[in-house]
Parts: structure tokens; sequence; C-alpha cells
């Protein structure tokens, strides 16, 4: 049997209802049609009146998930792509992530982004928001980049007090597959060696992992040894763990399919030449997409999004800084 | 419209001038920016210069085959305003030639200020890197093993431009242990730190031949006997008291003078050398230095200094003459900007106007090592030649 990231979501969320009767589902067409994606394919049959239609209107669907969390609810919500949550941004930001903070009241709800670019999907399809919401004290922002984190990391998710935006990139959904759902996983805010090296660490998330991997395999045939650091958790940020593997190599890159501008990637530099200057032996390099709205033809789209020959381009720069 | 200037431009690492071979457009014509005006020929090459922005040129003020310093106006563009200020040029360009027209170009009224940057039109490299950059782990990793730069010396960096990489560095560090190591004296340490930190400064050595017959003789008729060195010492000490800037520091655009003429001496011992001190050398005639002179010698080589003996000296003589060594280009310790050295005497042949002969006469070189930046070689020499006649009357020191 395998499991495709798309089906571990799926699996995650039957597993939750089936555990807690505390958790729903509720989006836009999650019932009957089983999600935009069919992440919630026949939820609605196995668990009758927990897997919930919402109506077009993201900033009435967080509204409601906030009111329902106050109530001792757990819901998941399911927005049909992240570059819609910015329709619920109000909701998510000014009370979902805030009212712990001010009431004490926890607020346990998960919203499931499926983000990121896959070809041909242009500006309102492609979007990757993660930076935005970690941005925001309160929220938890999950990026994972297997399928077995896929699985366990929103299984964790949903048993959290805190409200978490779950990033599940798009480009993963069918055609990462694993043999088997896992039965332990690290924790929430630990980040993953996905590969070891001793040239330079690329510290990266998502599906980016999957690109700095094969940008890995690509410098390997030329005598270099790429660590790749997976973040797993953007927030909390595992700061220790890229560290350490600084440490190890003296070179950074941090790659992320966001825009550079105050993201993800210039955090953990900022971070790295803050905490451990005396490590580095060049300077930190960063590679994102690039800096305008994510094109729709597929050859553009290749070229604004980082790929394995643009992260080995940049790594082999970097090596022979 | 704003004028803007054509200006000589840096045309590459020590050029300093250009004649004008070619004008390749003339007044009136329409350029565009970055556009080829005028053919330069420089002592390496030939080049030329090229529009600043884009405009109609107003005059050429530069002439046929003369050479221009870079930073010299050669002509004038009439720009439009949005143009000139497209290439950061609605501020005049800091140039040598002071151009009042450039000033006039100006429209520096108080109202709709906008922040305006310091610097444009500069190229400023962003990525300072090369042979010499070092990076922060290698800094880090250098300095837990108290290394310092020169110690890197012998490493070819694999880096970018050659710079030594963590990797070379650790590399060489390990085959370091494949070789015999003996540990480093103290003395040794500390000479080796105190040369390095000299060695930041541009230093430059002159020499000059001086007859020492009358200092050896003087020194004959003398119980305890001076050594050579300490004529010299004296001699530097009263040519100080006669001018004491060519002793001073130069920090920042200061020079700061010595506050008195106290005058260190070198004298190995062991793995190094010591400088102890004469103090007021130029307030004591010469045979009064003597007893304290040889006693420091002597506590020197004991390695018994008192502290009171070492430091704050305003230069140093040093004798390289006991080596047997003719002449050498000592370094000036780091916090002084002289060192005076003194060769081995040698009998040489000299003319003799008089007897219309050679006559053999006993000679040693004295040299002087200074910092350039706060002496010429024309003071250096001054100097020398001051030293080198208070020795011929060492009766007078």
């Amino acid at each position: 049997m395998s499991i495709t990231y798309l089906e571990a979501i799926r699996e995650a969320q039957a597993h939750a209802l089936r555990d807690d009767p505390r958790v729903f589902i509720y989006g836009q067409d999650v019932g009957a049609f089983g999600g935009a994606f069919k992440a919630t394919k026949n939820l609605q049959k196995e668990f009758p009146g927990r897997v919930i239609d919402a109506p077009i209107s993201e900033d009435a669907i967080i509204g409601l998930a906030v009111g329902t969390a106050i109530e001792g609810m757990r819901p998941i919500i399911e927005m049909q792509f992240a570059d819609f949550s910015t329709v619920a941004f109000n909701q998510i930001v000014n009370q979902a992530s805030t009212l712990f903070w001010r009431t004490n009241v926890p607020c346990p709800i998960t919203v499931r982004l499926p983000f990121g670019g896959t070809s041909g999907s242009g500006p309102f399809h492609s979007q990757c928001l993660e930076a935005i919401y970690a941005h925001y004290p309160g929220l938890v922002v999950l990026t994972p980049a297997t399928v077995e984190d896929a699985y366990s990391m929103l299984l964790a998710a949903v048993a959290l007090d805190d409200p978490v935006i779950f990033c599940e990139h798009k480009f993963l959904y069918y055609h990462l597959k694993a043999e088997k759902l896992p039965s332990e996983a690290l924790p929430i805010g630990k980040a993953r060696i996905a590969r070891e090296g001793r040239d330079l660490t690329i510290v990266t998330y998502s599906a980016m992992v999957h690109e700095a991997l094969a940008a890995a395999d690509e410098l390997a045939t030329e005598g270099w040894q790429v660590e790749v650091v997976d973040l797993r958790s953007i927030k909390p940020l595992d700061t220790d763990t890229v560290v350490a593997s600084v440490a190890r190599t003296g070179r950074l890159l941090c790659v992320g399919e966001a825009w550079p501008w105050g993201g993800v990637t210039a955090e953990v530099i900022a971070r790295v030449s803050a905490e451990s200057y005396g490590l580095l032996d060049a300077p930190p390099q960063r590679l994102n997409a690039k800096d305008t709205p994510v094109p729709y033809h597929p050859n553009l789209w290749a070229a604004h999004r980082p790929t394995a020959r643009s992260v080995a381009a940049a790594a082999r720069k970097l090596i022979r800084f | 419209m704003p004028q803007i200037s054509i200006i000589m431009p840096q045309l590459g690492e020590s050029i300093a001038e250009a004649a004008i071979i070619n004008f390749l457009v003339k007044p009136g014509d329409q350029v565009e920016g970055g556009q080829d005006l005028i053919e330069v020929e420089t002592n390496k090459a030939t080049m030329t210069v090229t529009a600043p922005c884009g405009g109609r040129i107003e005059s050429f003020s530069a002439q046929l085959n003369e050479s221009y310093a870079v930073g010299d106006v050669l002509g004038k563009i009439e720009a439009t305003k949005e143009e000139a200020a497209r290439f950061g040029l609605d501020v005049p360009a800091p140039t040598k030639s002071c151009d009042p027209e450039t000033v006039t170009n100006q429209p520096r009224n108080g109202t709709g200020s906008r922040v305006e940057p310091t610097i444009r039109g500069l190229p400023v490299p962003a990525n300072a890197s090369g042979a010499s950059y070092m990076s922060p782990r290698l800094k880090a990793r250098m300095h837990e093993l108290g290394l310092s730069a020169a110690d890197l010396a012998g490493i070819a960096g694999s880096g970018a431009a050659g710079r030594v990489t963590v990797e070379d560095f650790e590399k060489f560090m390990a085959n370091l242990e494949t070789q015999k190591l003996t540990k480093a004296s103290s003395m040794r340490v500390a000479v080796a730190d105190a040369m390095r930190r000299s060695w930041t400064r541009p230093i430059a050595t002159v020499g000059l031949p001086v007859q020492i017959d009358a200092v050896l003789a003087h020194r004959k008729t003398c119980d305890p006997k001076p050594g050579p060195a300490l004529y010299a010492l004296r001699a530097l000490a009263v040519a100080l008291a006669e001018n004491s800037a060519v002793a001073g520091r130069l920090v920042g655009c200061n020079i700061v003078h010595p506050s008195a003429i106290d005058v260190g001496f070198a004298v190995e011992a062991e793995d190094g050398v010591l400088v102890p001190v004469l103090r007021g050398a130029d307030k004591k005639p010469l045979k009064e230095l003597v007893l304290r002179y040889n006693e420091l010698v002597e506590l020197a080589r004991q390695r018994k200094l008192p502290a009171d003996a070492t430091g704050g000296s305003v230069a140093t003589v040093t004798n390289f003459g006991t080596f047997g060594l003719i002449w050498a280009t000592p370094i000036p310790l780091p916090e002084q900007t002289i060192v005076l050295g003194l060769g081995a005497g040698r009998k040489m042949p000299h003319w003799d106007e008089a007897k219309g002969q050679f006559v053999p006469v006993m000679e040693a070189y004295l040299t002087l090592s200074f910092d350039h930046r706060v002496l010429d070689g024309g003071a250096a020499g001054r100097l020398l030649l001051r030293i080198s006649d208070l020795m011929r009357h060492p009766e007078k020191l």
C-alpha cells in the first residue's frame, strides 16, 4: 500500500474526528463534494454532521471557528486556496491569534491552507503566505514537507491549544508518496536533518525540501556533501538545529518558495548572523521566488520559483566563496 | 536645464591623468548616457571618456593633446532635470577643480525637501572579498587558537579570489601536527606580536656611513668604556632634544610629541630582544650614562629588568653591528616612529683632500627606519646627518 501527501491529510482528519468528539471540519465544499482537492473525501459520510459545508465567506468561516473554539470545540478549517485566507485575515490575526492573550481562553483552531505553486496556477492560486502568519504572535505555522509529517503534524495541530496555520503544499499532494502512515513523530517546533553533509547547510521547508535534496544529489556527483535542514515548523522556528548544522558546515543557504521580502529565509539568516556570526565562513545567502506576482505560464513559473537547478547553482557559488 | 560636467574618470588603478587625443562628438551634438565622447591616452592604454548622462554637448573646455588629471572638468552637457536625476547627477560631483558654474545647477530651495544620499554615483564594492578576506568563522577560529593573520601567510587559499576558507585553515593546522613543533618562548611571542603590530605602517629605511675613529679614540679615554652604541644613543637623544617632532607619533590628524627623551636600546636576550630604556638621555652627558647603560645591559641579559626601565621610550637604538652586520633595516617598535641602527665598523679608504691620497678610516653605517607617514626621506636624512655630525665630536656628547 502506498499513500500520498493528500491522502495522509485526509487520514489525519479522519483520525482526529474519530479520536475527539470536539473536532469538526468546516469549509467550502468539504461535505458531499469532498473538498476542492478531495482532502475530505467521504468524511461527511463517515462522520455525519461533523463535516460541514460553509458559505463562500472566509471571514465568516474563521469567525465561526473562533466562536466554536471559545465554546470548547476544535474545528479544522479548510481554505480552498491559501490565497483566499487573506479574506479572513482580520479573523485570523486579530481574533484567533490574540484570543488567549486577551481572555485566557484558548483558541484551538486548525486552518488548513493548500498553498504554494503548481504549474499554470498563476497569481491567485499559488501564493506562499507562511511568513505573513508567522509574523503574528499567538499563531503556530506548520509547513510539512513529507507524507509522514503531513499526517503527524496535522494531528499535532488539532491537539494544540493554539490556533495553527497548517500550510500544506499543493505541489506535493499527489506525487509525494509513502509506504505507510507513521506511528511516531518529532515534536512540533523541531526541525529535521533531511540529509547530512559537511560542506554547506541548506535550510528550507515544504516543497523546497525536495528541490534542495535534488540539488544535493547533483552536488554530490561533484564531490560536495550538502546538509539539508527541513524546518517543518516555521513558528516556532528551531534555531538550535539550524545553528548546529551551520556549526558543522560554516555555510548557510536558505531556500524558500515565498517572496524574499521579510520572509522566513530572512528570519533564519538574521538569527544565524546574530546568534552565531562566528560560525560563518561565507556570507549567508537566500534563494527565494522572484519578487513579482506568481506568473501563469509554466515556463515563467519555472523561472519564478527556486528549482533544484537554481538551488544547486546558488549552493555552488556559496561553496566556492 | 542643468549643465552636467564631463569629468576625466578614474581610468584604472595608478592612473592619475590622461591626454586628449580625439573628440568623437562636437558641441551641439545630442548624446546618450554612456556614449563615448572623447578618446584619451594614458600611460597604459587608449580609453574613452563617456557621457555621464544623455543630453546636448554644450561645450568642451579640454584641449586636444593636453593632459588632464582624473576629476578635471573636460566639458559640459546640457541635460534635462529628469535625465540628470536619473544618473544621480543633480548634485555636483566633488571635483578637484571646483567649477563655480556647476554650483549654480543646484535648485536648492527650502521647500519640498527630500532625503539626499550622502554618496552618489560612486562605485562602492558591495561584496568585499579576495585574498585578504577573513570570514567571521575563520577569525573566530584563529582567535580561539591564538593565531594572527600573519600566521596564515603560508596558506594558499582555495576560496573566492584566493581567500583562505576554514577548510583550508583546518587542513593547514592538521598538516602542522605532522611536523616537528617546538614551543615558542613567551619572549618570541611578544616580539612577534610587537613586530606584527608595527608592520601595519609603511616603514622605510635610510642609511649613512659615519666615521667612528673619533668615537673609538674617545672611548679608550673613558673608564668604564662606553660601547659605540651608547654614542649613537646619546647623539640621537641630543638630536631629538633639538627637534622632537621627528620622533612624534601620528594619531589621526595629530602628531603626538614625546614628553621626554627617553631612549631605548635593543639587547639580545635568550630567544628574543629586550629594550631597556635610558631615561632623560638628552639631559645627562655621555659619561654619566655609561654606568646605568652597562647596568641595564646586564639586567636585560639576566632578564631582570625593573619595570621602570622598560617601555615608554621615544626611540630605540639597535647595534646590529655586534652580529657583524654592516647594514640592516630594523623595524621600529609599534609605539615608536623611528629606530636608529648601527652597523659593524670597517676600515675603509677615505679620500683626504689635503693629503691628496686615500687614508684608512673606521666607518660604520647608521641606519634610520621610520614610519613614512610621519617622516619623509629628507627629514630622516637630516636627522641621520645631525647624528653623524654629533658622533664626529664625541667629546661634546
